[in-house]
């Protein structure tokens, strides 16, 4: 069987989430390798969200915000441009591929760059193959 | 540069001043340890602990961890070698400490060795510079003319690598972790209490010293101190399995100057990057 | 142990069609805590909301899932149905299983798979919700309305008449807007003024509304149901409370300005109303074009001024204004055609934007209602270029909805004035509207050309000098037409405000990519925002015409009255709560929060979350080293346990 990744994607409620429900909408079909959870704003993603997904064996993470200027909280998302590029320095430099991590800014009218992102961003992880670097095995996990 | 001795005695005179008229409740310095290369951070409080000062190239404490068990309002000498001055300065910055409590000693010095290997820190450790960023009183002349290593140069190495090397060797380091937590506790950015990694609400990560809870415990502090690490290099020195946590320290440091246009603990007027953001921010930064 | 019932909505087929409802529901039984477990076909009808009412009870259920479509389609619903039941409605969980699996998924195996692995996210997440409790909030009864056109004039009258206080602001010195330039409405050709100076004038007798001409929004504040708004009274240079609008002043002044309501086509004085129907019938200054601000010496005006009005020294000056709700209706600008170099528009003398023609119909206007050119000659010949700008994958996609049916009223107009031929060059006429197609074929019976092709190119004449040359393709006989005419007009794409991004901005508003604001839902919920308490009417949210600017504000009056006619009203519980015991008195919080909720308590160095302000992003929570932040409903235990459930499968 093909590798099908685990791709973690986190969307903020008011743009991005509201454009992944507009490509459902728009019945834009997309890979099923993306599974969402829904928080009110990309600077609520704590750092170690993406790097705990990573470690419950996320081959990617997808993170999703209105487009710098649009956010719904006014700056949300211009802090959380700082704090998870930061982010992705960190995994990079550990040595995790850095397309396992990826932001986008995608407004709620973005029903079609939602399914495109989607599906370029699960193509790239299939092409990286599973993530095993930061992935706790079974046997250490119940250590 | 005003050698080693000279600086003690400097040191001597300006604490005994400060004790002496009042000007300050303490001065926190370096004390006598077991042996010469052994010196401890010292807090002296009283005319005859004065004669306990000392300073050596072995004096490499970043003496700002200790700031903050005092509180407000309390005067404070303290001694401030190149680094150690900008962790005061991004102290202040995070509304830990006050300038105004301030007494700052400061100490241009180079040649600083570590107590373990006897190998000399500089190009490691002092962020490039060799004089304090800020200071009251100078216990020595500025230096000038001495070559200046570029902080991040020492990442070349590692920058070099590729990512499964890369992986190879931090997973190796962060394997031997032992979770004492003295990189925490020698970090004078590290004042959380608790620490994240204490919580059990969420439960960040395992508590156990193994692979993946380390993994977590460490990229988290990484993250935790970007734009805040000044590079004294104290958590690696602290370190009792000796991982070079520095190295990742000064990699988040550089990628945050690089992006922001601004290094920790410079200006006592800079906002911390990770709790600050400019509309103009590029978009490039999360390429 | 927690009690969870699983809910799985088949919604048809559209979510049975690729998801194995009955096999989610299965397997929702094999989670942890799930005690009931149950598919049907449309959950959100009455029986689907019995049912989860009647195992709530019967199964003493302390946690619902609802396994269906998305939390911004039904979360309210089902959450009045479990508080019904005697749940706290923080304790449902929504799965979207629609718009997010099965609309987006064409193979049933991934679907209910991927529907699995949301499910198992969702029981991990439930387990751990806490119930919430909404805070109560007095509502101020008033209305802003930003804009004065007739949405904004419609919407007003409309809600002073229920006896609430409306403030309108208007960033011109008068309201009426862009209806106020036209001479005739399509399709009845009614008098544009006929209609909508009566509105304006009812606007400025009104004893509920508060007129904020010449104002523009300086800093909105608060929430639904208490906004704080800061507004800027742009200097006029004339004390409004002292003029007695016998204009002497406006006849005096040497000062000559553009004509902002004639389009450009003529001057105007510095001081000066408008038009003559303006409202407030008051002057304004315009300093660009005043002598004594240009130069240092005239100020005319104040010596003809018996009431003493004229102030040069006047400053801005800010007004703070409390209200309950506010609509946005902020209007549309004609695109600037002049880039588009190749019709000639700013080029050629004979080349007229659509606004500037309906400024030469109208008896008020640069000629006096004469269909001139500009060298005072009548047209001989007339084209109408449809879709300049829109319909148009360079400029603007979207179609601007009324040039058909403006450029067909043109035709007539200019039949009637003028012995002119009159051609419609078109890529098809969209005359959907009611008495629309009948106008058409009105149009049509008038002898007005119709050639079905977009414009390549307007050229001048090389034999006579100062006429002008069409150029397209007639895509129905397929021949290239060159067409000699002395006027061209120009029917531009209708695009949002070029300060539309910057209202936005202070509403929080989203627009979309060319800046027309967002409504919260396309069909649904056409008028609202994702800004509670924010609505939005009229062309600032995409192109229409009167009739549909005038229903959306009347419906956007009504949406405000929902939240302005009651006293108090629930806001979301889900806020951020500071755990003093962990916080290590950092004060990152205090530093990012856009609302100053937490402040810092100096004497027992932590920080506290002012939950009236807080609006829940959850920044807080995410910018807190030691996790003492406690982001309601989406704490870091919760998402951390839904991340988990997800990647299990």
């Amino acid at each position: 069987m093909s590798f099908e990744p685990k791709i973690l994607g986190i969307a903020c409620n008011w743009c991005t989430y509201t454009g992944a429900d507009l490509a459902g909408t728009t019945r834009l079909h997309y890979p099923p390798n993306v599974r969402v959870v829904r928080v009110m704003c990309s600077s609520r993603i704590n750092p170690s969200f993406i790097f705990r997904a990573f470690q419950l064996g996320a081959d990617g993470v997808l993170v999703g915000g209105c487009h710098p200027g649009d956010c719904h909280y006014n700056t949300g998302n211009l802090y959380a441009r700082r704090r998870l590029a930061v982010t992705k320095k960190i995994l990079e430099f550990a040595g995790l591929e850095p397309g396992r991590f990826r932001v986008e800014w995608i407004s709620a009218s973005e029903g079609n760059k939602f399914a495109e992102v989607v599906q370029e961003f699960t193509a790239q992880i299939k092409e990286l193959g599973p993530q095993q670097k930061l992935k706790i095995d079974e046997l250490q996990e119940k250590a | 540069m005003t050698d080693f001795r000279q600086i003690e005695n400097n040191l001597k005179k300006e604490a005994k001043r400060l004790l002496e008229a009042g000007e300050v409740a303490v001065v926190l310095a370096y004390g006598r340890g077991y042996d010469e290369k052994h010196p401890m951070p010292f807090a002296a409080k009283t005319i005859a602990d004065v004669e306990s000062l000392v300073f050596n190239e072995y004096c490499n404490f970043n003496m700002a961890s200790y700031l903050m068990r005092y509180p407000w309002g309390t005067k404070i000498a303290i001694a401030a070698k190149a680094a150690d001055s900008r962790a005061i300065i991004q102290l202040v910055q995070e509304e830990k400490v006050r300038r105004e409590d301030l007494v700052i000693l400061g100490i241009p010095a180079y040649g600083m060795k570590n107590q373990k290997t006897n190998e000399v820190v500089d190009s490691k450790t002092t962020g490039g510079l060799y004089n304090p960023v800020i200071y009251d009183i100078l216990l020595g002349e500025e230096i000038h003319g001495q070559k200046i290593v570029s902080p991040y140069e020492v990442l070349a190495e590692y920058e070099a690598m590729d990512k499964e090397e890369r992986w190879a060797f931090w997973k190796s380091q962060m394997d031997k972790c032992i979770r004492c937590y003295a990189c925490r506790k020698a970090c004078p950015m590290c004042y959380c209490d608790p620490c994240f990694i204490d919580q059990n609400k969420p439960r960040w990560a395992d508590k156990a010293p193994q692979s993946p809870g380390n993994m977590m415990y460490h990229l988290t502090r990484f993250h935790h101190l970007a734009g805040r690490c000044i590079d004294c290099g104290e958590c690696s020195r602290a370190c009792p399995v000796d991982i070079p946590l520095y190295l990742f320290h000064k990699k988040v440091a550089k990628e945050c100057e690089e992006m922001f246009g601004q290094a920790a603990g410079m200006k006592l007027e800079d906002k911390p990057v990770l709790v600050d953001f400019r509309v103009e921010d590029s978009d490039k930064i999360l390429e | 142990m927690s009690r969870i019932g699983v809910f799985v909505c088949h919604c048809g087929l559209n979510i049975a069609k690729t998801i194995r409802v009955s096999e989610l529901a299965e397997f929702a039984s094999t989670l942890p805590d799930v005690v009931v477990a149950r598919d049907y076909r449309f959950m959100c009808s009455t029986p689907g909301q019995e049912m989860i009412a009647n195992d709530i009870k019967e199964h003493r259920l302390d946690r619902v899932i609802v396994t269906a479509c998305s939390p911004l389609m039904h979360e309210h619903t089902f959450r009045k149905v479990i508080e019904k039941a005697g749940l706290n409605q923080y304790m449902l969980t929504i799965v979207n299983i629609r718009e997010q699996v099965s609309w987006v998924t064409s193979d049933i195996e991934e679907g209910t798979a991927k529907a699995k692995a949301l499910l198992n996210g969702a029981v991990y997440r439930a387990r751990l919700l806490a119930p919430l409790s909404s805070r109560v909030i007095d509502v101020n009864s008033g209305v802003m309305i930003v804009g004065g056109g007739i949405a904004g004039i419609q919407a007003a009258l409309e809600l002073a008449n229920t006896g609430k206080k409306v403030y309108l602001v208007e960033k011109n010195s008068t309201i009426g807007g862009h209806m106020a330039q036209f001479d005739k409405t399509f399709p009845t050709l009614d008098c544009s003024a006929c209609i909508l100076t009566p509105k304006m004038d009812a606007v400025l007798q009104h004893p509920n509304i508060t007129l904020m001409t010449y104002c523009e929004i300086s800093e909105v504040k608060g929430f639904v149901g208490n906004f704080d708004i800061k507004v800027r009274q742009k200097a006029r240079y004339v004390n409004h409370d002292k003029c007695n609008a016998c204009l002497a002043c406006t006849e005096k002044c040497p000062g000559k300005g553009i004509s902002e309501w004639d389009e450009g086509l003529v001057k105007r004085k510095a001081i000066h109303i408008p038009f003559p129907q303006a409202v407030p019938q008051k002057p304004v200054i315009d300093r660009d074009a005043c002598t004594y601000f240009l130069k240092g010496k005239c100020r005319l005006c104040e010596k003809v001024c018996e009431q003493k009005a004229i102030d040069f020294e006047q400053q801005d000056t800010f007004i703070d204004v409390k209200v309950g709700a506010v609509i946005v209706a902020t209007g549309y600008n004609l695109m600037d055609t002049s880039p588009l170099v190749q019709y000639g528009y700013g080029k050629y003398p004979g080349v007229y934007s659509a606004l500037e023609a309906e400024r030469l119909f109208n008896s008020a206007g640069p000629t006096s209602g004469k269909v001139t050119l500009r060298d005072g000659k009548e047209p001989q010949a007339i084209a109408i270029l449809h879709c300049i700008g829109s319909r148009d994958k360079n400029n603007y996609e979207h179609c601007s909805r009324v040039c058909c049916m403006y450029s067909l009223k043109f035709a007539h107009l200019f039949k009637e004035k003028t012995s002119a031929d009159v051609y419609q060059f078109y890529i098809d006429i969209r005359a959907a509207g009611k008495g629309y197609e009948e106008f058409y074929n009105r149009i049509i019976e008038e002898d007005v050309k119709f050639i079905r092709g977009k414009v390549a190119r307007v050229a001048e004449s090389s034999d006579e000098p100062g006429r002008l040359i069409v150029e397209a393709e007639d895509t129905i006989t397929g021949k290239f037409v060159q067409l000699p005419v002395d006027m061209v007009v120009l029917s531009p794409a209708m695009i949002p405000r070029e300060d539309s991004k910057e209202v936005g901005r202070l509403f929080n508003l989203s627009t979309d990519k060319h800046g027309f604001f967002m409504e919260r839902h396309p069909k649904l919920a056409p008028l609202s925002t994702m800004s509670e308490g924010i609505f939005i009417a009229g062309t600032c949210q995409s192109p229409k015409d009167i009739p549909d600017t005038v229903a959306q504000a009347n419906g956007a009056a009504a949406e405000a009255l929902t939240i302005v006619s009651r006293e108090k009203m629930e806001l979301e519980a889900t806020t951020a709560m500071v755990n003093p015991a962990s916080c290590c008195g950092c004060q990152n919080c205090v530093r990012v929060c856009p609302y100053g909720a937490p402040l810092f308590n100096y004497e027992k160095g932590v920080s506290e979350i002012n939950e009236a302000l807080c609006k829940g992003c959850g920044l807080c929570a995410s910018v807190c080293p030691t996790s003492a932040i406690i982001a309601r409903h989406f704490t870091n235990e919760q998402v951390l346990a839904e991340i988990e459930g997800l990647m299990e499968f």
